[in-house]
């Protein structure tokens, strides 16, 4: 269990140093779903790459129980936006999800065959196929390990990619627009699977698009445009949004 | 030595085999980490390194290599792949290039036979040729055997290989030396232009449906291989050029690709 706390967090893009994030400040607490809604460009996705420990703010600090971030970054995983990812790559499921110990061992035993690491450590290879056998569980996509990652539908490989990311210690995941382009059962079967990783007392903080019925999955709501515009849970988030009216932020509609 | 000397054919037809096996299995590197344009823009600027290394009586081929990845390196600074302007700079750079080397040919007071360099040459191959196709085996296979997580990694999801801790620019610029290597290989069975046929055409009939890049390299590299050794035969028999009979074949061979649309 980890507590994450971001007090105003800044960040300028270095490129045209326009202002990404104001004064961000929030607190991820265990056991709980968190959603982070804005819309485009309201610096959802470099608020997590923040969060995560990939870039640096230019302002405020972040501790998980305390600590620096840097110093446990480890117990923070990023599962990355679906247009980051080169889904044609001639990849397994398990194969993938696999890669997942790279990021948290990175280990210097990189043979296609694997021969070498079983050799060098037997226990701890099986251990190794015994989590990877997990994480496929734990998302229910055990029967498609040996499928090509671009045989399989939106929603299951975005399950595949979320086994990636339970491949970590981590006890705090960041969810990068997971349910973008999924069909409603789609994104009602990824949110359960979500549900059931906080219940295990790990924070999930998920970024979105979505203002619709799916917002009650969550336990509480952070809404961003640079800075944070409100925070709470869903129905006190509704009523807020509902009594100022708004349905869009700064002009950009909240509901794309 | 004198079994070669007996079989004149002997040398191309080895020369034929590794270039035939070593582009595919590069060219499916390159295309799952959509790295093919700047392989076509590599091949281009090689010319003016054999013309400059001719002249200063270095090797052409280290010269090729060397001007080869400066133009990789020279685009990356230029532009970047998520600009919108990517291929219009690459192209751009690449016709620049090429119009340089041959500018430098009669400037430099140099004979470069043009149309070997270009279109390949193959039934002069010698033993020199053959080493370089041997480094540059042996430079792609101990990427493979070293770096093989990692190119996955990066070929798969840049950002993600970068926060995990792997130096993705580092990666690229090995990927870069390894490329310019293997088209500078390649140069005596079908030229520094034609290369990209047998890096790009095997590779995507290889690649399909293949469950990871080491059986789509496998896949590829037996295509390659039936296509260099196929056109081989073509061009001994009617007496054509090899190169150009085996870029030909590239293009037939795509019938057979199913999902090409």
């Amino acid at each position: 269990m980890a507590t994450l706390i971001a007090e105003n967090i800044s960040y300028s893009y270095h490129t045209n140093q326009k202002l990404a994030l104001n004064k961000v400040s929030l607190e991820i607490n265990p056991g709980t779903m968190t959603a982070l809604l804005g819309p485009n460009g309201a610096g959802k996705s470099t608020l997590l790459k923040i969060l995560q420990g990939q870039s640096k703010p230019d302002k405020g600090y972040i501790t998980i129980d305390g600590e620096e971030l840097l110093k446990s970054s480890s117990k923070v995983a990023l599962m990355p936006q679906r247009s980051s990812m080169n889904w044609k790559f001639p990849i397994t499921v398990e194969k993938l999800v696999s890669l997942g110990q790279i990021e948290h061992s990175k280990s210097k035993n990189s043979s296609p065959f694997q021969l070498k690491a079983l050799l060098a450590n037997p226990k701890g290879w099986v251990n190794k196929c015994c989590e990877l056998e997990a994480a496929l569980q734990r998302v229910g996509i055990s029967k498609l390990a040996k499928r090509r990652l671009d045989s399989l539908s939106g929603g299951q490989q975005q399950r595949a990619l979320l086994a990636k990311t339970l491949m970590s210690p981590a006890k705090i995941f960041l969810l990068d627009e997971p349910c973008a382009a999924l069909d409603p059962p789609a994104k009602e079967e990824f949110l359960r699977i979500a549900r059931q990783l906080a219940d295990t007392g790990s924070s999930v903080f998920i970024s979105s698009h979505d203002w619709g019925s799916s917002l009650g999955n969550y336990d509480k709501v952070v809404v961003l445009d640079q800075r944070v515009i409100a925070k709470g849970t869903p129905a006190s988030i509704r009523e807020k949004l509902e009594d100022l009216n708004i349905n869009s932020i700064n002009g950009k509609s909240v509901c794309d | 030595m004198s079994f070669l000397n007996n079989n004149w054919w002997l040398l191309p037809l080895i020369v034929t085999a590794f270039t035939g096996i070593l582009c595919p299995a590069m060219g499916t590197v390159l295309i799952t980490h959509k790295r093919l344009l700047q392989v076509n823009l590599m091949s281009h600027c090689v010319l003016p390194g054999l013309a400059l290394a001719m002249a200063l009586g270095i090797h052409p081929s280290i010269g090729g290599v060397i001007s080869g990845v400066l133009g990789a390196l020279i685009a990356e600074s230029l532009t970047s792949r998520k600009s919108e302007n990517y291929e219009a700079v690459m192209n751009t750079i690449l016709a620049g290039m090429l119009g340089f080397g041959v500018l430098l040919i009669p400037l430099l007071g140099i004979r470069i036979d043009l149309e070997a360099v270009l279109f390949g040459d193959l039934l002069t191959a010698n033993f020199g040729d053959l080493l370089r196709n041997l480094i540059a085996f042996f430079m792609f296979t101990s990427l493979m055997v070293f770096g093989y997580e990692k190119i996955i990694y990066v070929g798969l999801d840049p950002e993600g290989a970068s926060a995990s801790g792997i130096q993705v620019n580092v990666l690229n610029i090995i990927l870069s030396f390894t490329t310019a290597l293997v088209i500078v290989s390649s140069m005596s069975a079908v030229g520094v232009i034609l290369v990209i046929a047998l890096l790009s055409t095997p590779t995507l009939l290889g690649v399909s449906k293949a469950p990871s890049l080491w059986v789509a390299m496998l896949k590829s590299s037996i295509y390659g291989l039936v296509i260099s050794l196929l056109g081989f035969a073509l061009s001994m028999i009617f007496n054509l050029s090899p190169g150009p009979a085996i870029s030909v074949l590239c293009v037939i061979s795509l019938v057979f690709l199913k999902d090409r649309k």
